[in-house]
């Protein structure tokens, strides 16, 4: 017999691998490796035989019996999902299509803070950190730091909102500018958002909104710089699009420009494009490099640094990426219209 | 400003070169002169089309006039416009002007509107020759030829009007004052279109006998405030009609025309961009004319009729010690020009800016004059434009001239120099190769004259024509501009801002909170910073230190908000209004409140609010929803609180709150400090204000406040137990307004470190709990992180706690 011990494996092998079920899987098991069953009895008829042979063919004998409880707990295993399987094919399914029940449903950012986030996100990857000042402002700080001379148009009552002179809430975010070089020796790399109110209200403006002030310091930067910046910024949030920079005027920057997009509605060809009103150009925001008045209110030497600032609003971008269609739609808190972000 | 193509070709050498209007404007722009808008000149009769009477009837309830059909569309399906008309010359068929909706007929002062008519409606009006301006007389209905017109036709093209002229808008920036004129306008064009100016024609006039110093003495007080005035006296003339020439220029710009001596001091400022005022001569009696400030408050009448209350300061011009004119604003109403004007004194000046700006914001008197006077004019040029009007009313009305003018600054103006460093202009616009000498070339194209000091130093002449260029830095930008922006280079810099970095903790912190809210699931709302004052009131909120804006725009938006939670209520009914249901908003903003200590004496306080409504979730197919109410609140400030600091606020009772429930609101302290609130919304607000009866609750927290706790970087490890632990229930019996907390504090300090958790599991009132007692269950955890627990110690902190609780809060342990 224990010369057949080769064929007894291999019929072993077949018959577990090929059992229909769990009742002959048992009786199989008895056969094979139960308390009377083959390999017990081959490990009995070993006694006659000689101790170094006994010790060999035991050993080999265990190692069988091994693989044999092996393969019939896989075998067990198989006809128990099998099992599992027939129980549940005949049971009934679920709507898979229903929603999902979860005590918390999604949630919303605003736009604007969506957008910002996006634009602070690409600006720190190139270097710059993130600054705040406060919104109620110092005349100081909002316009005579920023070279804005008492008499400038800027100053208009009915532009700005007072609280009492000469606080007042501030128009723009670059008080913010004059507060961290006030506080930081150059070299300065910062973004600045935040909240400004200017005193008009109609259709394209609310008498609050968003703005994200940018402003580099340091020795030997130029417009190429600021170009340069304001470019990566256009691809990371609108992709390859060109970009024009326009001269313009600002009080605390000099030469100072206005930044257009190519219209992301017509690509710059549209006679008609509402967005754009038929000029292939979206204003994205001012610019400029730092007016030396403005290095030397905050104790700068402007013989040693220049810098680059630039401001843009919030809302403005985030009209132009999302398609939002009216300005004011960013305040009323329309859930219909908050749900969508 | 507008500028007509027709006007400017006036000051063109080369006056019938081609200009592509288009491109020239776009050149413009990318110069730093943005032209907003090209149109055609301004149109006469705009809104005014042809149309035909198609049915008349009589008005049911006003026997003299009718209500007519007409088209003004051309088609046989073309719709009917009721139009109610007094007149008595129309018939069915005529071809009659017709001003629909939003015309404006200057003759008679009227905007056309739809309205009612003795209860009929009227969308627009049959016009007569009269009220569209072109007779003075009224003769009913003006008839239009029927051959060659047809409804719908705009009313220019049959009555001319029609030009090939086209007007080029520009949204200038303040600094460019020199633009607000055709001849400043043709300085920046000529080198774009490759043409070379031609200045406006001005007479030789001879030395009359009579100077105007003969006539008349002009004293300035101070040359600051005036820094030039050319008088010039006229006589001999006759005010009339204008030769057509100059209404034409005019009108292309919007102007209307009124008589020779108005139209030409307007035609000459924007021609030259120099306002001009003229005196009747007459009228100043005291043969002195005075430029000084008002010294005392006084009222003025000034020439539209409107009296004015003046303060010191304002400049005025004075017929010796009478004002007869508010200076570079508007003249008087007593010496002004009248049809009866045989002589006239011209006036040319310059007036300090700023105070013509401050006088002219005072009054709400901003006039195209004020305007240029307020940016700075041209000093030089103030006596070639009182030349040039004297010219043009010599030649319409041969009148007599005097020369030459009083001129305070007949000496002469000085134009100043400055020193250019290349190196700045090179340095700023990243321009490496512009050389001393293409420098100087693209000034000189604009009329800048310069001269090459050294190899890198040019010393440019100050124009008076550009009062804004006074530094070096105005002429690397005008360079930079001249040469093109788009010729400078682009790249990115190299970053500088790792060594003195920022705290930006504040900003993360804040984020933080919106991205933990926004993932629980809430909506993100932003409001307006001001407020209604109403709302203190409406929702009971202390407005003792609130913050009033000086400048409203309106009660709507007059006070900065003190607390999130208005404006959170507001968008909460808004909403609701359109039939939100289970809201969960939140906004995170600053809060503001007076406070003498700050800087700006106002404290802004990082805020985070959220407010839940109705259910949890919204409506489950499986139906089983569970409404919001205060645990709901407190449960998301707990996860809020929880990720972002490692403190655990206490909550206590609020006291009398008009917002906020009495018994279902709590105070959320940090030791002393409160730090925000959390609970239900009072039932009285919720029924008289918002008007609803779905459980409404809230919390507001302070982020400043919160942040001193911040979680980043102070989380302490301890090592995991490796022995097992050992779990026991409490359930306790007490007096029903024991807090659940105070048992909590006192377990943890009787049972000491070995207790690592412990957690009420349920809370019970009723059956089988005596009156005024209610029953709570305790989780507690005890382990050891050192050894395995012996039984016996675990009895004696049990004993330990049930006793100390027996002792302090009458506990006992339920049956």
């Amino acid at each position: 017999m224990i010369e057949n011990l080769d064929r007894i494996k291999q019929e072993a092998r077949t018959q577990i691998v090929n059992c229909p079920s769990r009742d002959e899987l048992e009786k199989l098991r008895v056969h094979y490796v139960g308390k009377k069953g083959v390999i017990t009895a081959l490990l009995h008829s070993l006694k006659d035989l000689e101790a170094d042979k006994r010790r060999e063919m035991g050993a080999r004998l265990n190692q069988i019996k091994q693989e044999f409880e092996k393969e019939l707990g896989l075998k067990q295993s198989e006809l128990d999902r099998k099992e599992i399987e027939k129980e549940l094919s005949g049971s009934s399914k679920i709507d898979l299509t229903l929603p999902g029940l979860f005590s918390v449903q999604k949630g919303s950012l605003h736009p604007v803070t969506r957008v910002m986030e996006e634009i602070i996100k690409t600006f720190r990857k190139i270097g710059f950190s993130v600054a705040s000042g406060p919104e109620v402002e110092l005349e100081y700080y909002n316009f005579e730091a920023l070279n804005t001379p008492e008499d400038h148009p800027a100053r208009d009552l009915q532009d700005t909102f007072y609280i009492r002179a000469p606080s007042l809430l501030r128009s723009h975010t670059s008080p913010v500018q004059i507060r961290t070089m006030k506080s930081k020796n150059p070299p300065i790399q910062v973004i600045a958002p935040g909240k400004v109110y200017r005193s008009d209200y109609d259709i394209t403006h609310t008498p609050m909104f968003h703005q994200v002030e940018g402003l580099m310091v340091d020795e030997h930067l130029s417009l190429a710089d600021l170009k340069g910046v304001l470019q990566y910024m256009v691809k990371e949030l609108f992709g390859e699009r060109k970009l024009r920079f326009r001269p313009s005027f600002f009080p605390f920057t000099e030469p100072s420009a206005e930044v257009d997009m190519a219209c992301i509605g017509c690509k710059g060809q549209g006679e008609d494009c509402r967005l754009c009103k038929g000029t292939g150009w979206l204003e994205i925001g001012g610019s400029g490099m730092v007016h030396p008045n403005v290095f030397k209110s905050v104790g700068y030497d402007p013989d040693k640094y220049s810098g680059f600032a630039f401001g843009m609003g919030i809302e403005r971008i985030a009209m132009l990426k999302y398609g939002i269609d009216d300005l004011r739609s960013f305040f009323e808190n329309d859930l219909r219209m908050l749900e969508q972000f | 400003m507008l500028l007509s193509m027709h006007w400017l070709r006036d000051y063109l050498q080369k006056s019938d070169i081609k200009i592509d209007t288009k491109e020239l404007a776009d050149q413009l722009t990318m110069r730093g002169i943005h032209v907003s808008a090209i149109r055609k000149p301004h149109v006469k009769y705009e809104n005014i089309v042809v149309g035909r009477i198609e049915q008349i009837e009589k008005h049911p309830d006003a026997d003299k006039l009718q209500v007519t059909q007409v088209v003004t569309e051309e088609g046989p399906n073309a719709p009917k416009r009721q139009i109610v008309c007094g007149a008595k010359n129309i018939s069915v068929g005529d071809i009659v002007p017709i001003a629909l909706p939003g015309a404006h007929l200057p003759a008679v002062n009227l905007d056309i509107k739809i309205s009612k008519i003795r209860g009929v409606e009227s969308s627009g009006m049959i016009c007569s020759a009269k009220e569209l301006g072109i007779s003075d007389e009224s003769e009913g209905i003006l008839q239009l030829p029927k051959h060659n017109s047809h409804p719908g036709q705009p009313l220019s093209a049959l009555l001319g009007g029609g030009s090939d002229d086209q007007v080029l808008e520009f949204e200038l920036t303040p600094n460019r004052g020199d633009c607000l004129s055709v001849t400043g306008l043709a300085r920046e064009i000529c080198p774009l279109i490759k043409t070379k100016m031609r200045d406006p024609k001005v007479a030789k006039f001879r030395v009359t006998p009579h100077r105007t110093s003969s006539i008349l003495k002009v004293e300035v007080e101070d040359q600051r405030l005036c820094p030039r005035y050319v008088a010039r006296v006229i006589d001999a003339m006759k005010v009339a009609e204008s030769p057509e020439w100059i209404k034409q220029r005019i009108e292309a710009i919007g102007l209307k025309p009124i008589n020779n001596i108005v139209d030409v001091t307007n035609f000459v400022m924007f021609e030259c961009g120099q306002p001009l005022h003229a005196f009747d001569l007459k009228k100043i009696s005291s043969g002195v004319v005075r430029v000084a400030p008002c010294t005392s408050e006084m009222e003025f009448t000034l020439l539209n009729g409107q009296t004015v209350t003046l303060i010191p300061g304002d400049i005025l011009i004075w017929n010796g010690d009478k004002p007869i004119a508010l200076a570079g604003i508007m003249g008087g109403q007593d010496s002004q020009v009248t049809a009866d004007t045989t002589s006239i004194l011209l006036e040319s000046a310059a007036f300090l800016p700023t105070q013509i700006r401050k006088t002219a914001k005072r009054l709400g008197l901003t006039s195209d004059a004020s305007k240029r006077f307020e940016k700075g004019i041209d000093l030089v040029g103030v006596a070639l434009a009182s030349e040039r009007a004297a010219s043009l009313i010599r030649d319409m009305i041969n009148a007599n001239v005097y020369h030459p003018p009083i001129d305070t600054r007949e000496d002469g103006i000085k134009e100043e120099t400055i020193s250019v460093d290349m190196r700045e202009i090179r340095k700023l616009i990243g321009h490496k190769s512009m050389t001393t000498e293409s420098a100087a070339e693209l000034l000189e194209t604009i009329g800048i004259t310069s001269t090459k000091k050294s190899i890198n130093i040019l010393t440019v002449k100050l124009p008076s024509f550009r009062p804004d260029l006074k530094s070096q830095v105005d002429m690397v930008e005008e360079v930079a501009r001249l040469n093109g922006y788009d010729k400078i280079p682009s790249h990115l810099p190299i970053s500088v801002a790792s060594y003195d970095k920022l705290d930006e903790s504040q900003f993360e912190f804040e984020l933080k909170a919106k991205n933990i809210l926004s993932g629980l699931g809430f909506h993100e709302t932003i409001h307006y910073s001001f407020i209604s004052e109403e709302w203190f009131r409406k929702y009971g909120i202390d407005s003792s230190r609130s913050v009033p804006l000086q400048n409203p725009l309106s009660d709507e938006m007059k006070v900065l908000r003190t607390s999130l939670l208005p404006s959170l209520l507001e968008t909460y009914s808004y909403n609701k209004n359109r039939k939100a249901k289970n809201q969960k908003i939140f906004e995170v903003a600053r809060t503001y409140v007076s406070d003498p200590d700050s800087e700006t004496k106002v404290k802004e306080t990082p805020e985070v609010a959220a407010l839940l409504s109705g259910n949890m979730t919204s409506q489950s197919w499986r139906g089983g929803e569970t409404p919001v109410d205060f645990y709901t609140a407190k449960g998301v400030l707990e996860v809020l609180i929880g990720q972002m600091t490692s403190v655990f606020p206490t909550f206590e009772p609020v006291q009398n709150s008009v917002l906020f429930h009495p018994n279902r609101s709590a105070t959320i302290k940090l030791g002393l400090k409160e730090i925000g609130t959390v609970g239900e919304i009072h039932p009285f607000i919720k029924s008289s204000v918002l008007d609803t009866i779905e459980p409404v609750v809230f919390f507001t927290l302070n982020l400043e406040a919160l942040k001193k706790y911040e979680r980043a970087g102070v989380v302490k490890y301890r090592t995991l137990s490796k022995f097992p632990g050992v779990e026991l229930d409490l359930a306790l019996v007490i007096d029903k307004h024991t807090n659940s907390s105070a048992l909590m504090d006192n377990m943890k300090h009787v049972a000491g470190p070995l207790l690592v958790d412990l957690y009420p599991f349920d809370q019970y009132e009723g059956d089988n709990i005596p009156q005024g007692k209610k029953s709570l269950a305790y989780h507690l955890t005890l382990q050891s992180p050192e050894r395995t627990l012996l039984d016996t110690e675990v009895v004696e902190i049990r004993t330990k706690v049930i006793q100390a609780l027996k002792e302090k809060f009458n506990a006992d342990l339920r049956g």
